[in-house]
């Protein structure tokens, strides 16, 4: 009675502590020959799935939701567009910025579409297409002592909040200059609105989003431009997506689509000529 | 003041939106564990040591391990390691995710509790038992488990509390709850950008629904208050 009251018990918590383990191998399986040939083609992958993942942020004006709760933006848009040309649906997931990278690897996207800044760490973990936006890193301060800082060298001894891993930080630790790491750039944000922070560095087309008068940080405002930079698309390491958005960019560009799109965002601006 | 109660009307629906993901994850991790830990529970006490020495070696795993690596394990290493993303794109593989991790962690808990319960009822009852002539599962299911139910309740009621915060650490894998709703306005979402307020009213949310929880779980404390 005993053992098999052991042995039952045995099989509830194998079974148990298992269920997770035993749903992949059984989809493993199946799925070993669609693996293989994923490493030899991203696209085949995607136009298998009929699916496009795009791993975004709520991120004004590159992927923001309407008010049905539609996603749209530059980047949303053109997204969109490219998964038309592929023949695929498209759906947008909000992912943690700081995760991006598991994300991608992970499979659980296909790629980050979402105005990111193309530095040296995105470049070395991703492949990345062409630059389709240029970009700066500005500082943001409170608006009523803005006059004091409108240059580089008079930004010494103010206290930055910055987004851990983003441009900003690393234009701030450049400067030898003392910052406070946070989660997201709004966070940085909310840092110089509190007080717990002298001055912020955030992407220049956040900044004019995000600060100034008819905006929620209507008492702060941006000054210098530390840098300049350029968004770009980020795939997985060796993806053949690549070459395929690189040259849809071309030919959105060379038809007007892309400059049109541009303009409905008001990032006209700072659109990069594809060629 | 008055800006916030204009944005009100559109940061509210997004709120409870995301409290309800916040509920759904609650109510499926206790469904879940409570049985879930009974199970576990017997595997610890048993007297086949393989087993219990098996048993004893996942708690420790997954008590001493903090939850939000369980969940970032789960989600993100069949992608990575084994190449196949099981849980699938979007809002759904990232609940089931989050589930999973979240029944195995508190399974654990729960399961140290039950423990604590059963061999907290006196052996002379057992034996007792067995006098009578009463198998070994009539003498655990008459004598010992409503026993067992009454001590446990308020260290249950500890964890059940605890869980409705903890819910928040799945936005570690970008499962949308209430947290994350109020985060999003600050970053910039439907229209309103740069307000901090939202993230902090999400506090209200989680006081009121524990308040309620307490409540309930007193009123099931005193209706267990027999044999003393």
């Amino acid at each position: 009675m005993k053992k098999l009251i052991a042995l039952l018990l045995t099989g509830c918590m194998v079974a148990a502590t298992l269920v997770g383990c035993g749903a992949k191998e059984a989809t493993a399986n199946p799925d070993a020959d669609v693996a293989v040939e994923e490493t030899a083609s991203d696209l085949e992958y995607v136009k298998e799935k009929g699916v496009l993942v795009v791993g975004i942020t709520d991120f004004a004006p590159m992927d923001y939701k309407d008010e049905a709760g539609e996603w749209i933006g530059f980047d949303a848009d053109m997204a969109k567009g490219f998964a038309q040309k592929l023949g695929v649906e498209v759906e947008f997931v909000e992912i943690d910025w700081d995760n991006k990278i598991l994300e991608l690897d992970g499979k659980t996207i296909d790629c980050v579409w979402n105005g990111m800044t193309l530095t040296d760490e995105v470049k070395a973990a991703m492949d990345c297409s062409n630059a389709y936006c240029n970009n700066a890193q500005v500082v943001i301060v409170p608006a009523d002592k803005a006059a004091d800082y409108q240059t580089v060298e008079s930004l010494e001894g103010l206290a930055f909040a910055v987004e851990a891993g983003s441009a900003g930080e690393a234009e701030v630790t450049a400067l030898g200059l003392d910052c406070t790491p946070v989660k997201a750039q709004s966070d940085a944000l909310m840092e110089v609105a509190a007080g717990t922070s002298d001055a912020a560095v955030i992407d220049s087309l956040m900044a004019a989003a995000m600060v100034g008068e008819g905006t929620g940080y209507a008492d702060l405002t941006y000054t210098v431009g530390l840098n300049s930079e350029e968004y770009g698309v980020g795939f997985r390491k060796g993806s053949d997506l690549v070459a395929e958005l690189n040259a849809y960019f071309v030919e959105s560009y060379a038809a007007g689509t892309m400059q049109e799109c541009a303009d409905t965002y008001g990032v006209a601006a700072a659109l990069v000529e594809q060629k | 003041m008055e800006l916030i109660l204009e944005q009100m009307p559109i940061v509210l629906p997004a709120l409870n939106a995301g409290f309800i993901q916040t509920l759904k994850l609650f109510v499926v991790t206790l469904v879940g564990a409570l049985p879930l830990g009974l199970v576990i529970a017997f595997g610890a006490m048993s007297k086949f040591k393989p087993l219990s020495l098996f048993t004893k070696l996942v708690i420790w795993i997954i008590r001493g391990t903090p939850l939000m690596i369980q969940l970032l394990i789960i989600y993100y290493f069949p992608g990575l390691v084994l190449d196949n993303p099981i849980w699938g794109s979007g809002e759904k593989g990232r609940f089931l995710a989050a589930s999973v991790a979240f029944i195995f962690n508190y399974a654990c808990y729960f399961a140290e509790i039950y423990r604590g319960g059963i061999q907290s009822v006196p052996v002379g009852q057992e034996e007792a038992g067995l006098v009578l002539g009463m198998t070994k599962s009539q003498i655990f299911f008459r004598v010992k488990l409503l026993q067992m139910v009454k001590r446990i309740v308020p260290p249950v009621s500890n964890e059940i509390i605890t869980l409705v915060k903890d819910t928040s650490l799945s936005r570690i894998i970008a499962l949308q709850e209430v947290i994350w709703a109020g985060q999003a306005f600050m970053k910039g979402t439907q229209g309103i950008s740069g307000a901090i307020w939202p993230l902090f009213f999400t506090a209200i949310y989680y006081l009121i629904f524990s308040g309620i929880l307490t409540v309930l779980l007193g009123k099931l404390e005193q209706k267990l208050d027999y044999f003393r």
